[in-house]
């Protein structure tokens, strides 16, 4: 309709306002998404001046090796145990606050607060908490203070990361509930009740279909999230002890920039970025079904 | 708030329900008190002391040190610099972008709309290798305008797809007015536009500006002389020397934590209306 009573040349105007963002975007991502295709079907190293073509080499590699598999493995049990709790606590704290709970704004603000604070310093402050901190608590009440040195175990690493990762992001995922949780009708609960249905049946048959589109958001986010981890593992296990703490970016920055194969960390980015894809795709159209159009 | 919450269990089960909550929420804050804690004791005090302990005197030895010894302060300025810059490019090219995609329904505005939305399924993290390659081949590495324009690059999709949806919110009439008064469509966007965006704007700036001054993988590649460095990959340094300064390490903490602090306290409504929509970022 409008365009009608436009001229042409305002549509080149348009143009101008699009496409600064599209070359940049396009240098900055989309760019490197084909030259990292181009990469992972050679042999460089990141200096050299050649590159070899070797075709699927590196993928094969990526599926073969042992370690790219603990990587992956480490990764996946990051990531299946993190959304699982993080989504749980974070929808039960979220439940809580949403009631009549004294001091509501304060509770917010202190389990949201620890996002704001970079993943890097959290993989620090965590390793100071199990090796210093913890131990003199457990001391001072006459435990044992070695059963809180999380990190120096490869049985224990996992369980100090996720509990590191959750102190994190739990007061995120909870503030997206809450949201949710606050728009729900108090009407519905209200019909709900007379139709004799208890708090159970209320939150299993009029909260959960009301927010299926806040759980949607969350576990895409943490499970996308979590198999990215890498900022976190930096300051705290370095990927250790041993490997036992090295998720798939983390491997994939010491094989490209520490042991100069960049050829092979490009095939394990493209795998890793078809997973992310996949992944997220799966689950949106598993999550979307359960959604109430309103 | 009016809403009566007739779903809430009253009695017993709810009073465990809340005590449990705020037990919970001691747990959480004990980590940041003890960054706090350390933060103000001496060198002495951590060596010898209870880690536990709360320090005899306040003492801000270990401030002072991480601005003299460590330069934080340069480190500091660098990230004010490119969180804003960054935030400031992206915030122009993400509302121009939207506007015209929402207001021009010819095919080309409608593939850029998919172009832009295919990115957010992208991961950057993903493809740090390539990313880095592509600024190294511009002579992008270790200058502030290749950090600044990898966060562009990195974050516009989102911010596209955010004011997308925003825009639909700005009337058509207001426009048509000032195109009638003779507004070039620069004009329009600039001076009716823009204004009215200033929710969907404050959005993206908080959503934005925590995800790049927390930023560690592309920034620690991205910067590798000491003038240059953001505030994160200096901290990040810090704790990797075999000496850890540790003091001056839990000072650096609170100097870079507080800035992000602020700025949430008073963004905190628009933080909180575009979570949902930014978390589809994931």
């Amino acid at each position: 309709m409008k365009k009608a009573i436009l001229p042409a040349k305002s549509d080149l105007q348009y143009v101008s306002l699009v496409l600064p963002g599209l070359i940049i975007f396009t240098a900055g991502l989309i760019v490197p998404l084909i030259m990292g295709i181009g990469y992972s079907l050679t042999d460089w190293n990141g200096i050299s001046q050649n590159k070899t073509f070797t075709g699927f080499l590196n993928y094969i590699r990526a599926f073969t090796d042992p370690e790219v598999r603990s990587a992956w493995l480490f990764t996946i049990k990051f990531t299946v145990v993190n959304t699982i709790i993080q989504n749980t606590l974070a929808l039960l704290l979220a439940v809580v606050l949403d009631g009549k709970i004294p001091g509501k704004k304060i509770l917010r603000t202190i389990f949201f607060f620890p996002c704001l604070i970079s993943a890097v310093i959290v993989g620090f402050v965590w390793t100071k908490m199990y090796n210093n901190v913890l131990p003199a608590v457990f001391d001072a009440m006459g435990l044992d203070g070695h059963l809180c040195m999380l990190f120096g175990d490869e049985k224990t690493v996992l369980q100090g990361l996720l509990i590191a990762n959750n102190w994190q992001w739990v007061g995120y995922w909870m503030l997206i509930y809450l949201a949710a949780l606050q728009s729900v009708p108090a009407e519905l609960y209200e019909a709900a009740r007379v139709d004799g249905a208890n708090s159970v049946q209320r939150f299993r048959h009029v909260t959960i279909p009301m927010i299926a589109s806040a759980i949607t958001v969350c576990t895409v986010g943490i499970t996308t999230g979590s198999l990215k981890v890498y900022d976190l593992l930096v300051t705290s296990t370095r990927g250790g002890p041993g490997r036992a703490s090295t998720s798939i970016i983390y491997y994939i920055y010491s094989a490209a920039i520490g042991g100069r194969q960049y050829g092979f960390g490009s095939a394990l980015s493209v795998v890793l970025t078809v997973v992310l894809l996949a992944v997220a795709v799966v689950q949106l159209r598993m999550l979307r079904k359960n959604e109430v159009q309103m | 708030m009016n809403r009566k919450n007739i779903s809430k269990e009253t009695g017993f089960g709810k009073k465990i329900a809340d005590l449990l909550v705020y037990i919970w929420a001691a747990v959480c804050l004990f980590p940041v008190f003890m960054i706090i804690n350390y933060s103000f004791k001496t060198k002495r005090e951590i060596y010898i002391g209870n880690p536990i302990s709360i320090p005899q005197k306040l003492n801000f030895d270990n401030y002072k040190n991480a601005f003299e010894k460590l330069n934080i302060g340069v480190m500091f300025a660098n990230t004010v610099f490119y969180t804003i810059c960054s935030v400031l490019i992206l915030v122009i090219l993400c509302s121009a972008a939207a506007w015209a995609i929402q207001r021009n329904k010819k095919r080309f505005f409608r593939f850029s709309y998919y172009y832009f939305i295919v990115g957010i399924l992208i991961p950057a993290q993903a493809l740090f290798l390539p990313i880095y390659v592509v600024g190294y081949k511009l002579n992008l590495v270790d200058t502030r305008i290749g950090v600044i324009l990898m966060f562009v690059a990195t974050n516009l999709s989102f911010g596209v797809f955010l004011m997308t949806g925003f825009i639909t919110t700005v009337p058509v009439e207001l426009e048509e007015a000032a195109r009638i008064d003779g507004y070039s469509l620069y004009q329009i966007f600039f001076r009716i536009v823009l204004p009215l965006l200033k929710p969907a704007i404050a959005t993206l700036i908080i959503l934005q500006s925590f995800q790049i001054w927390n930023e560690y993988l592309m920034s620690s590649l991205f910067v590798s002389s000491n003038d240059l460095k953001t505030i994160t990959v200096a901290i990040q340094g810090l704790f990797s020397q075999q000496t850890s300064d540790y003091t001056t390490a839990f000072a650096a903490i609170i100097i870079s934590v507080t800035p992000i602090a602020v700025l949430f306290m008073f963004l905190q409504k628009y933080f909180i209306k575009g979570l949902t929509v930014g978390a589809v970022k994931g």
